[in-house]
């Protein structure tokens, strides 16, 4: 029995998994971005940026580790720490 | 009490906020308020309770509502029929000094039984700059006229001395007393209705209808609330103001039926005036409550029970007085509503049953351009670029976000005709259109944003000058959800006139082609004078989901009506387009190859 997360992750026998390929990623009820496969984009080097942009600020892509389903992106310099989403009743 | 008759009531109230919006409308002269509609109209009952907010910028639903009661502390034993009220005070409950809330008690066979108040952003306020957004004040006694209450009009007759005090520290005062005017007329048409409804009903009819209404949506709200998971979602927002770097941090935690939404982390106050008080902070973060979680629940005081917010004192989203706050409203305030935004999509996705309720951000950075100057009549103008109003629409679950698709805290929103602006001003527009490349990448895209060129046209001073803010642009704000890119970033380029005669930009079609020295620009106030131009391109909404999973052939619509270029349908959807048709094979092995980069860094911190 698995219960929703978000529209990408799934709560099921204890863990946060992808809803994508059902692969646990992070217990549930902690954060599981630590346990995702994670890409950074330079949001300057992206089409429509321009000369004004942040030259650090980033897109953080987490990813599940096994399909590379994309589940959650986040936008960051890069000292700042992960947004955490996290559900406590489940 | 009888569900028809209570259901008719319900509905009467509405006509009442629709028809008195109408009123604004048709007497105040400002685009603002006529094109833009930043305005709004709600109604409270005698204690100052919320008992229907209306449409207009939603933002200041819950700061009207603190305006009442604090009239009523104020004028204790003083409020009589027919009088009228004015605050602006930010510190007191509005939102900056500019946008003026006028409290109308109304009065039942001499009994007080409810209140009608409104706003509009008045022409000017006389702050340092014109206009009432002041990028140069240094403290809220530069921001112009603040009253924390008066009364404006007593027992039905207009005070001719505050009235004439009022005008006489303002630029325009005969635009400004039109605004008056406007909001007094308002007022008047509510009261009407108000009265109107009660004698057809009954004072305890109706009386009872407001205590239900308000009691319902508590209920409703609470029991929707129940149906989400309990749980935590946080949310950030970065803006710039001349290089130095903000923070509106905000986690939303729900636990049974009830929200808290903890902005502890954000940045210090400014000493810029993007700061917000803490009243307005609340209204930020209700703006997107009230459509998102509230779409079939009225919106009163019942919505607001079963909500806390902590912000912490001295902070962007609690500014201790004298912090100048007349950018709040393109500033915190809306960096708040950003985050708020973020946090009950993310609430809203985590149920099924709610998925095509959520939403990216739209629209997320706001700005300000005020023009002012000398029109082509030789007369004083003022007034504000509705671009800005024209906004951009953050994708769905099920759809694109709609192009130049408005914005969340002010669903009735909109810009003006290119010909009304060149008709007000003496400037011509050289092109208005949407910015390729603004809507944020995902399943489903964020709809775009846009993008125009001026310069000066006709004007007897050889131009104007104009009064620039917001939140920067150093950083994307319209962040995505489930994956999505945030819409793309605001930016205002000042092409100073070139030198040499050479160089004409009267057919100029994109920035690069304008002739002249480009500066970008960002915060203060700047001449549009010669053959300068002002360039400025606002931001797209958020995407849904992963680019990835966008279907190729809508991404190769998108690239034929050029809302993204072939480089962005390449790098971003993975989609390769050879002339207007798909490369199915390239496009299935781009998108395998980036798919495994994702894989190649594993874990974050």
């Amino acid at each position: 029995m698995s219960t929703r997360q978000s529209r990408t992750l799934i709560i099921e026998n204890g863990s946060t998994c992808c809803a994508e390929c059902k692969k646990a990623i992070a217990p549930a009820g902690t954060s599981w971005k630590s346990g995702a496969a994670l890409s950074r984009t330079k949001v300057i080097d992206i089409p429509g940026s321009t000369s004004s942009t942040h030259p650090d600020v980033e897109i953080r892509h987490f990813s599940c580790p096994a399909c590379g389903a994309l589940l959650d992106s986040e936008t960051a310099l890069p000292e700042d720490p992960f947004l955490d989403d996290i559900l406590t009743n489940k | 009490m009888d569900p028809i008759t209570f259901s008719i009531i319900r509905h009467r109230l509405y006509r009442v906020v629709e028809e008195a919006v109408i009123t604004l409308k048709h007497v105040s002269g400002s685009a603002i308020t006529n094109e833009g509609h930043d305005l709004m109209v709600s109604l409270y009952e005698a204690d100052g309770t919320l008992l229907l907010g209306g449409v207009g910028f939603l933002h200041h639903l819950t700061s009207a509502a603190e305006a009442c009661k604090s009239i009523i502390r104020r004028f204790e034993g003083d409020v009589h029929e027919g009088d009228l009220f004015l605050l602006n005070d930010p510190f007191t409950a509005a939102l900056h000094t500019s946008d003026i809330y006028l409290v109308s008690p109304i009065h039942y066979k001499g009994e007080l039984i409810a209140w009608s108040a409104c706003f509009v952003h008045v022409y000017d306020i006389g702050a340092m700059n014109p206009g009432g957004f002041a990028p140069e004040a240094q403290d809220v006694f530069s921001e112009g006229f603040s009253s924390p209450g008066l009364k404006l009009v007593d027992r039905g007759n207009l005070r001719q001395d505050v009235w004439d005090t009022l005008l006489n520290m303002v630029r325009g005062p005969e635009m400004v007393a039109l605004d008056l005017r406007s909001m007094i007329a308002c007022n008047n048409v509510a009261k009407d209705r108000m009265i109107s409804l009660v004698e057809k009903y009954g004072l305890p009819t109706f009386q009872e209808t407001c205590k239900t209404l308000v009691a319902q949506s508590e209920v409703q709200l609470r029991e929707r609330l129940r149906e989400f998971p309990d749980g935590s979602w946080e949310s950030r927002q970065y803006f710039d103001v001349k290089g130095e770097v903000y923070k509106v941090l905000l986690k939303m935690t729900k636990k049974d039926d009830e929200l808290i939404f903890d902005f502890t982390g954000s940045s210090p106050q400014s000493k810029y005036s993007v700061n917000c008080t803490k009243w307005a902070s609340l209204g930020g973060l209700f703006a997107p409550l009230f459509p998102l979680l509230c779409y079939d629940i009225t919106w009163n005081e019942g919505v607001i029970r079963p909500i806390t917010v902590i912000a912490p004192e001295g902070s962007i989203v609690n500014c201790t007085k004298p912090s100048p706050v007349s950018v709040a409203t393109v500033g915190a305030i809306q960096s708040v509503n950003n985050a708020a935004c973020t946090t009950i999509g993310k609430m809203l996705a985590s149920h099924e049953k709610y998925d095509d309720q959520t939403s990216a951000v739209w629209h997320a950075n706001h700005f300000a351009v005020f023009m002012f100057g000398k029109n082509q009549k030789g007369g004083d103008a003022i007034g504000i670029l509705t671009e800005t109003f024209a906004g951009s629409g953050g994708a769905r679950t099920f759809a694109d976000g709609v192009d130049i698709g408005g914005e969340i805290p002010n669903p009735i929103s909109r810009m003006a005709n290119v010909e009304t602006v060149e008709a007000m001003f003496p400037v011509r527009y050289l092109f208005r259109r949407r910015l390729q490349d603004s809507g944020g990448g995902g399943e489903f895209r964020g709809g775009t944003g846009g993008e125009l060129a001026l310069v000066p046209h006709d004007a007897p001073d050889g131009g104007l000058h104009y009064v620039l803010s917001g939140k920067g642009s150093q950083f994307p704000q319209s962040e995505g959800l489930a994956g999505g890119n945030p819409g793309a970033i605001n930016d205002y380029v000042w092409v100073h006139s070139p030198e040499s005669d050479h160089g004409h930009n009267c057919f100029s079609q994109s920035l690069s082609s304008i002739p002249g020295e480009k500066e970008a620009i960002s915060w203060g106030v700047f001449p549009l004078m010669g053959k300068d131009a002002l360039y400025v391109r606002w931001n797209g909404g958020g995407g849904v989901g992963d680019p990835l999973d966008r279907e190729p052939a809508s991404v190769v619509i998108d690239v034929i009506n050029e809302v993204i270029s072939p480089e962005a349908a390449r790098e971003i959807f993975g989609v390769e387009i050879q002339g207007e048709k798909i490369d199915a094979a390239k496009t299935e092995k781009l998108r395998k190859s980036i798919r495994e980069e994702r894989l190649l860094s594993k874990g974050g911190k």
